[in-house]
């Protein structure tokens, strides 16, 4: 059962990926983009998400897939005219389907309401359209069975009916009211009469475009497989001894005997997708399937093996059907035929093409391009092995230099010269590795537009969603962090910066709101941007709430910029939501922790009646870090380049004390505290006069600054971030460790806690008449 | 004798080593390596017996000064003290020893209880005291020198 859970885990991944294909197809006919190829897209990421779903047995989202399907394909076939309001309804009905997956996964829950009226709308759609095709079925009278004929026909054949008659039985709770009950369409009438069951005999020769095209026969057989009872016999008698083989072409014939009470029609349906990619014979009647393999195997000159073993018959539809989504995706001939020449035929192009798996979902993707299919699927675990080498590789290459130095070999030296290449190589192997793990930020991107439509609608108000940059690229651990933040400032810019559509026509704006979420690598960082066109940070509400809170005190004089900041405040979304004022406010405290923990910045512009912007700066990368490395008491250490604002050597003049041991730094009419780091980390117990030091200015998370005192400063270098705690604990004042390039660890300082220890301190008795007193 | 041995128990490994003029031993099973000393980076607010953290191959290893955890006397270390990389649960840490001296087979039944003694670091760090030859080497119990996370930050 682990193997079928492995399955279902790629089918949920796929799934993913066909949701992604879905929205983006949606969008793109949203923006009036409605050619065949997006339909057709469209159709197929539902029909696939479907055929996986059924081999899986999962029932909810099968139908609800089949009623999407249905009204997709009458869209595809221009039964139903592609209006905005129907690509609205087909975007809602796409997260349905997203729901569906989800609680197919296990991971949520659909609302059953929500979907039964989502599948009646989409129902609905089709039904007018439907109207012309009881004119065609008129002729030949029966009450009941017609009037299901106009729902079944477009669900059950031009689908490929995956899922069979049966499932539509099940469909009553959809709107689907047909019985099931045999169409006497005039033909056919005879047969239906003369036999209960019809057989018919089915010969498959596909050619090597069918595996090439990432089609496979078990697939069309277990499509077979749901018109009715099907006994498939193998002919492998045409593979030739495997060193003639060549693992591209086609050598398998199936023979299929098919009871089914569907008529000639319906069967070709099954091949509509492979059409021209293999030969097809269908006849009617009990046919020579054993005789004309046995003939076969007599006629050619098929090794012993192949003899043996060739007419393999899949004795019922289930094990096909199980088979079939096995990564390898021919496995169902590896079973049916296991002698040794059969694997390599069983092992098509597609397969070697796409050794990353390519399930049934995928499959029937024919001729969709599909941005990922040179992908390969690596445990992350391997990758994070890789950048922990090549760390090691770094500081290995900078020991061997630094020695080579040490013995004082000429640079114009074979072995100076060497170790130049070697570093040269070293950097190139240390931004590919780490490149492996860059990805587009498109996936969490793509999430957006579903979030945007839910808050609106919730809202009431109107939002558009305009995005950019989604190719930008970034780590893979940042971007899984990027999610929430980006979600919390969407939710934010529709939920208080975007008017009401009332509001906006009476300030003579488009009721449309726009909200634009942009990415861009600018300096070596990536900058996430979320900006809107609503009314911007109503700021004397923000510094009355801050005044009421107890945040800032009311004398305070603030700057528009400060004000703005001031809804970053820890306390200050909890006083939003309870009073709903229209700040800006709802966990912005969060996303700002968020985003620091990242190494990251965020900043806020706004403008009354304009909108405002909010900007994240963040880190390519969290296994990497731009650091400044300083000596402290004897120590090296690195302190975060992110947050550090300038550095300095202080005057004498702007060094105040404060306080019997205290001092602030005067910079530019502002006084921040003195912090030595030394002091504070216990490496030494009286500091030095700071104006013998260097003093990094900083800022912390709460945007408090500090001037932190170090003995020297060494430079600016990109360090490797170790884990402190993987063997000890969490050290306060101290974020993780690096190593340098002697091979001596060096810790990276918490510039946070450093400036919150400080706060810890216990308070010293200070008369407040001496603070004035300088 | 040697037939009551495996009667009685099954054969241990230990290596023992020096710190300061007394024994020790610990389980061979949980040493990963023995290296030579090198300068370690110093951990802010850390206990005393904490010598800091040195680079082993990429790894950050925190290093434990084993003569003060025992409460004895700090000795600066040498070109010649040595650090065993021992594994205590998920962890890896190193101990600072004097001197690495033998590798020990015993079986449990040579593991005498530890005496009542006055210091209870002691005692609850030691598992057992083994006698061979007239020496007097005592076992450590690994899994109580390396205190909780949480009890370090105190």
């Amino acid at each position: 059962m682990d193997e079928l859970e492995a399955i279902k885990v790629t089918f949920f991944q796929e799934c993913e990926e066909l949701l992604a294909d879905l929205e983006g197809g949606l969008l793109a006919m949203q923006d009036g983009n409605d050619d065949g190829d997006t339909v057709n897209a469209v159709f197929r990421a539902v029909h696939s998400i479907k055929g996986g779903a059924g081999a899986f047995g999962l029932e909810p989202l099968v139908r609800f897939a089949h009623v999407f399907e249905t009204l997709l394909d009458a869209v595809r076939s221009n039964e139903v005219p592609s209006t905005p309001d129907l690509v609205a309804t087909l975007l809602r009905a796409s997260d349905v389907l997203a729901d569906h997956v989800s609680s197919a996964r296990g991971l949520g829950f659909v609302d059953e309401a929500v979907s039964a009226a989502m599948a009646a709308e989409l129902k609905a759609c089709t039904d007018p359209n439907a109207a012309p095709a009881p004119v065609v079925a008129a002729p030949v009278v029966d009450t009941i069975a017609f009037e299901a004929a106009p729902l079944a026909a477009p669900v059950d054949m031009s689908v490929g009916a995956p899922i069979g008659a049966d499932d539509a039985l099940d469909d009553d709770d959809l709107g689907f009211d047909f019985q099931p009950m045999t169409i006497t369409i005039d033909e056919q009438a005879a047969d239906v009469a003369a036999a209960a069951g019809n057989v018919w005999t089915v010969s498959i020769r596909p050619k090597s475009d069918l595996y090439r095209k990432a089609n496979e026969t078990a697939l069309l057989l277990r499509e077979l497989a749901r018109l009715g009872p099907i006994e498939a016999t193998l002919d492998a008698s045409a593979i030739p001894p495997l060193d003639q083989l060549d693992a591209e072409a086609a050598y398998a014939t199936w023979t299929v005997r098919l009871e089914t009470e569907e008529d000639e029609t319906a069967i070709r349906e099954v091949f509509e997708f492979v059409d021209g990619d293999c030969d097809l014979e269908i006849t009617r009647g009990e046919g020579l399937s054993a005789d004309a393999a046995l003939a076969a195997l007599l006629a050619g000159d098929a090794p012993a093996a192949v003899v043996e073993t060739a007419p393999v018959v899949v004795a019922e539809a289930p094990v096909v059907v199980e088979a079939i989504p096995e990564p390898v995706a021919a496995a169902p001939v590896v079973e049916a035929a296991p002698a040794p020449v059969a694997a390599p035929v069983a092992t098509p192009a597609p397969v070697a093409a796409a050794p990353a798996a390519a399930p049934a979902a995928k499959a029937q993707q024919i001729d969709v391009p599909g941005p990922g299919q040179s992908v390969i699927r690596v445990d992350p675990e391997r990758i994070d092995r890789l950048i922990d080498l090549v760390g090691e590789l770094v500081i290995n290459q900078a020991m061997l230099a630094q020695r080579v130095g040490e013995y004082g070999i000429a640079p114009s030296s074979n072995l100076a010269m060497g170790l130049d290449e070697l570093e040269q190589l070293t950097r190139e192997i240390q931004d590919s590795v780490m490149a492996i793990r860059a990805q587009p930020v498109k996936s969490v991107f793509q999430r957006m537009p579903r979030l945007v439509r839910e808050v609106a609608s919730m809202t009431g108000k109107q939002a558009r969603l305009v995005m950019d940059g989604e190719n930008t690229e970034v780590d893979k651990t940042v971007i899984e962090r990027l999610s929430d933040p980006i979600t919390h400032m969407l939710r934010n810019a529709i939920d208080h910066g975007l008017e009401s559509p009332e509001e906006r026509k009476a300030a003579g704006k488009n009721p449309e709101g726009v909200v634009k979420l942009a990415a861009l690598h600018r300096s070596g960082r990536i900058v996430i941007e979320v900006s809107d066109d609503g009314k911007g940070i109503n700021r004397e509400r923000v510094h009355s709430i801050a005044i009421k809170k107890g945040l800032i005190s009311p004398e305070l004089q603030l700057t528009d910029e400060e004000i703005d900041n001031l809804i970053f405040l820890p306390g200050f979304s909890t006083a939003d939501k309870i009073s709903d004022v229209s700040g800006r406010g709802v966990g912005m405290d969060v996303v700002k922790r968020s985003v620091q923990a990242l190494g990251g910045r965020i900043s806020i512009t706004s403008r009354p009646g304009q909108g405002s912007t909010f900007t994240l700066s963040l880190p390519l990368t969290l296994a990497v870090l731009d650091g400044m490395v300083v000596d402290v008491a004897g120590e090296t250490l690195v302190v975060p380049l992110a947050a550090i604002v300038e550095s300095l050597r202080p005057k004498p003049e702007e060094v105040r004390p404060l306080g019997p041991v205290g001092s602030v730094l005067a910079v530019r009419d502002s006084f921040v505290p003195l912090i030595d780091v030394g002091l504070t980390l216990g490496y030494r117990e009286a500091s030095p006069p700071p104006t013998e030091g260097v003093v990094l200015l900083v800022e912390g998370e709460d945007g408090s600054r500090a001037a932190l005192v170090a003995d020297a400063i060494h430079g600016q270098r990109q360090v490797v971030i170790k884990s402190l705690e993987q063997n000890y604990q969490q050290v306060d004042g101290v974020a993780a460790a690096t190593i340098l390039g002697d091979g001596r660890v060096a810790l990276i300082l918490d510039v946070d806690a450093v400036i919150s220890l400080r706060r810890r301190e216990p308070p010293r008795p200070v008369e407040p008449t001496l603070i004035a007193a300088e | 004798m040697s037939e009551e041995i495996t009667v009685t128990g099954e054969r241990r490994e230990l290596i023992s080593f020096r710190v300061g003029d007394q024994e020790y031993c610990v389980d061979i099973m949980a040493v990963r390596e023995i290296r030579g000393w090198s300068p370690a980076t110093t951990l802010p607010q850390s206990p005393g017996y904490m010598r800091g953290v040195i680079n082993l191959r990429g790894a950050v290893l925190p290093i434990m000064d084993l003569a003060c955890r025992l409460g004895m006397p700090m000795v600066e270390p040498t070109v010649r003290s040595v650090f065993i990389v021992v594994k205590a649960g998920d962890r890896m840490i190193g101990m600072l020893v004097d001197a690495v001296s033998d590798i020990l087979s015993i079986t449990d039944d040579l593991v005498q209880p530890t005496p009542d003694l006055a210091c209870d670091t002691v005692r609850s760090f030691i598992r057992g005291i083994i006698s061979i030859d007239g020496r007097m080497i005592s076992e450590i119990s690994l899994d109580r020198l390396l205190p909780e996370r949480e009890a370090l930050a105190a």
